[in-house]
């Protein structure tokens, strides 16, 4: 097969006068060619991190170490001016924060129009060319869309045209950064529509990243449960869901709606203070007695899973 | 929009009104009485006393005895009808004065707004792209310098080093275009130096945004990020500024002009104070004053332009 993407061992630790966060530990995966995997996690669980550091955009601050590989290239270690010849060609973004990541002075049509021009489609193809994009990401109008400056647009409209510009410069992996976050519950469902459209229609290798579990369900091929910076569960959508072996999992499929919405007790600890032992330890059902003092490493279960949890060590 | 002109218009007219009494008022409350000043410039100079019978006649002629309401109602009915007044001290109209002073005046602001404007923009964009460099501190340095530094002193300045010492512009006047250089500096440099400041701080603002952010992400080069999205965002508080510093620059010209004796209204304006000729004063400040507001209602205009957020409805 195919490997696109490959992170090895990466680390992200940003220095703050409280002392040091460690947004991102040890997380490794792979991603084949036309596969959409998901990672998943509470806020401050380092999932956007990740994506971040996929495209280069962390800020200078950040301590980052590990791999990662682009189609065999190691690109973590290139420099900004060798990198941004990957950025929107190779890999593009769909990004948090819709809103804010449109420009408020131009319209949206020119907007994805600048994504056209950097994978050279002359002015001419570009109007006809955007107002494709714009009508297979559900806009029933899409030349008045292209026409409208985003401030005219609701959420999610907003939300869609990101997702267009992030298409219409054809990545050879798109990372999607929490595309459902602060939508309505109308406009999640047409978002999340939209992207199981694009799934059939595209075949993107896709790298979403998500709290939605539902977004996750619905596109997803494999997933990666964050808690606290790490990996803690591996493996294909439909097995996770149906049999989670990580007790953080099991909580989270338990406090869906439609599962009864159990919360899970306690919080998630701080980033810069982690426990030494299992950082899911404290809110944890079963408390095994390595948990308290040994940090689990992550454990292969029947080749396409892992989990990391003391329960699955024999 | 053309209701909000129509609005805008009408506090245009209510703002020249309140101007015009404000003016009106400080004006006739200058210490030292108009007729008496008036009849020394006339008649005798500065040093000497005028006579009671003198003033008594100045102030019958130039109607300075009349109650003060009805003065300004007559001063105010003779601009309704298109008549400025007349000059006491010049004996012309005061229309025939501005018809004099003004295009020198237009020509030095505009010149220097210019250029406060295009140096304070690329100063302000360099300083932003260096930040914290070398360049970055030379450009606060000269930035704060010239907003600290007040004009006539600057303008002694200018002429010491570029005409005495280094022969290069003439120390003053009017006429050929090298007589224009040191007064534009010396009126430009303060509002070049606020604009250059708002111009840094928006365009580090900006550059902070998400949508820059993702502009790099697009994959968009340096150049179009900072031309297509960073200035044109930065763009619209330094606008604000430069319309209020347009104030300051013709409140300025009143004593460059007078350094340079640049045939303005600035220095039109500063004799007519110094021999009271009442009508030339209060007439040269509403002309000062009407420029102002159209400068800043075309600057609301602009914002409308830039900014389609920007909506008057």
């Amino acid at each position: 097969m195919n490997t696109v993407l490959e992170v090895m061992d990466l680390n992200v630790t940003f220095p703050t006068r409280a002392g040091a966060i460690r947004a991102s530990q040890q997380v490794s995966f792979r991603m084949q060619k036309g596969e959409i995997s998901v990672l998943i996690g509470e806020t401050g669980s380092g999932k956007s991190v990740i994506g971040l550091a996929v495209l280069h955009l962390l800020p200078e601050a950040a301590i980052i170490s590990g791999k990662i590989n682009y189609n065999g290239r190691e690109i973590l270690s290139m420099s900004e001016k060798e990198f941004s010849r990957f950025r929107g060609r190779d890999i593009s973004l769909v990004p948090q924060n819709p809103s804010g990541s449109l420009d408020p002075l131009m319209r949206c049509g020119k907007q994805i129009s600048e994504s056209l021009e950097i994978r050279g489609i002359s002015n001419l193809k570009q109007s006809t060319e955007v107002e494709n994009i714009l009508s297979n990401l559900q806009f029933s109008d899409p030349k008045l869309t292209a026409a409208s400056f985003p401030h005219e647009l609701s959420g999610g409209m907003r939300q869609r045209v990101t997702t267009g510009i992030a298409l219409a410069s054809e990545p050879k992996l798109l990372v999607s950064d929490e595309p459902t976050k602060g939508l309505d519950y109308s406009s999640r469902k047409t978002s999340m529509k939209m992207f199981l459209h694009l799934k059939h229609i595209r075949k993107d290798t896709h790298l979403l990243i998500t709290h939605d579990l539902d977004l996750a369900r619905m596109i997803g091929d494999t997933i990666h449960v964050l808690y606290s910076g790490e990996i803690i569960e591996s493996g294909p959508v439909d097995e996770i869901f149906s049999d989670p072996h990580h007790p953080y999992t099991e909580g989270l499929i338990a406090a869906l709606p439609r599962n009864g919405m159990k919360a899970m007790p306690g919080m998630c600890p701080g980033l810069i203070d982690l426990p030494s032992g299992c950082y899911f330890y404290s809110r944890c059902p079963y408390q095994c007695e390595q948990g308290k003092t040994i940090h689990p490493a992550i454990i292969p279960v029947n080749g396409r899973r892992s989990v990391r949890c003391h329960r699955f060590s024999r | 929009m053309h209701q909000y002109i129509v609005m805008r218009t009408g506090y245009l007219i209510l703002t020249l009104f309140i101007a015009s009494v404000f003016t009106f008022c400080v004006v006739n409350a200058i210490p030292g009485e108009p007729a008496e000043v008036l009849a020394k410039h006339l008649f005798l100079g500065l040093e000497e006393s005028a006579p009671p019978e003198l003033i008594a006649e100045v102030s019958a002629r130039y109607d300075l005895n009349k109650p003060l309401i009805e003065q300004y109602s007559e001063w105010i009915r003779g601009i309704l009808s298109g008549n400025l007044g007349n000059s006491i001290i010049y004996n012309k109209s005061v229309g025939k004065l501005l018809e004099l002073y003004l295009p020198p005046t237009i020509l030095l602001t505009s010149f220097a707004m210019t250029f406060a404007i295009i140096t304070g923009i690329a100063l302000g964009i360099a300083s932003a792209l260096h930040q914290n460099k070398t360049a970055d501190h030379l450009i606060r340095f000269i930035t704060i310098f010239s907003i600290s530094m007040p004009s006539f002193w600057v303008a002694v300045m200018l002429i010491l080093i570029f005409s005495l010492w280094l022969n290069l512009t003439p120390v003053a006047g009017y006429g050929e275009p090298k007589y224009i250089i040191l007064p534009l500096i010396a009126l430009g440099l303060h509002s070049m130096a606020s604009i250059a400041r708002i111009m840094r701080t928006s365009m580090l603002d900006t550059m902070e945004k998400p949508f820059i952010i993702f502009s790099k992400a697009k994959g968009l080069s340096r150049k179009k990020i900072l031309f297509s999205h960073a200035f044109k965002n930065a763009f619209l508080p330094v606008l604000t500024v430069i319309g209020m510093s347009f104030g300051s620059l013709l409140a300025g010209s009143v004593i460059i002009e007078t350094i340079f004796t640049w045939p303005g209204i600035g220095a039109l304006l500063m004799k007519a104070i110094s021999a009271r000729d009442l009508v030339v004063i209060e007439s040269t400040i509403m002309v000062i004053v009407f420029m102002f507001l159209i400068v800043n209602f075309v600057i609301d205009i602009l914002y409308h332009v830039i900014d389609p957020r920007i909506t008057y409805e």
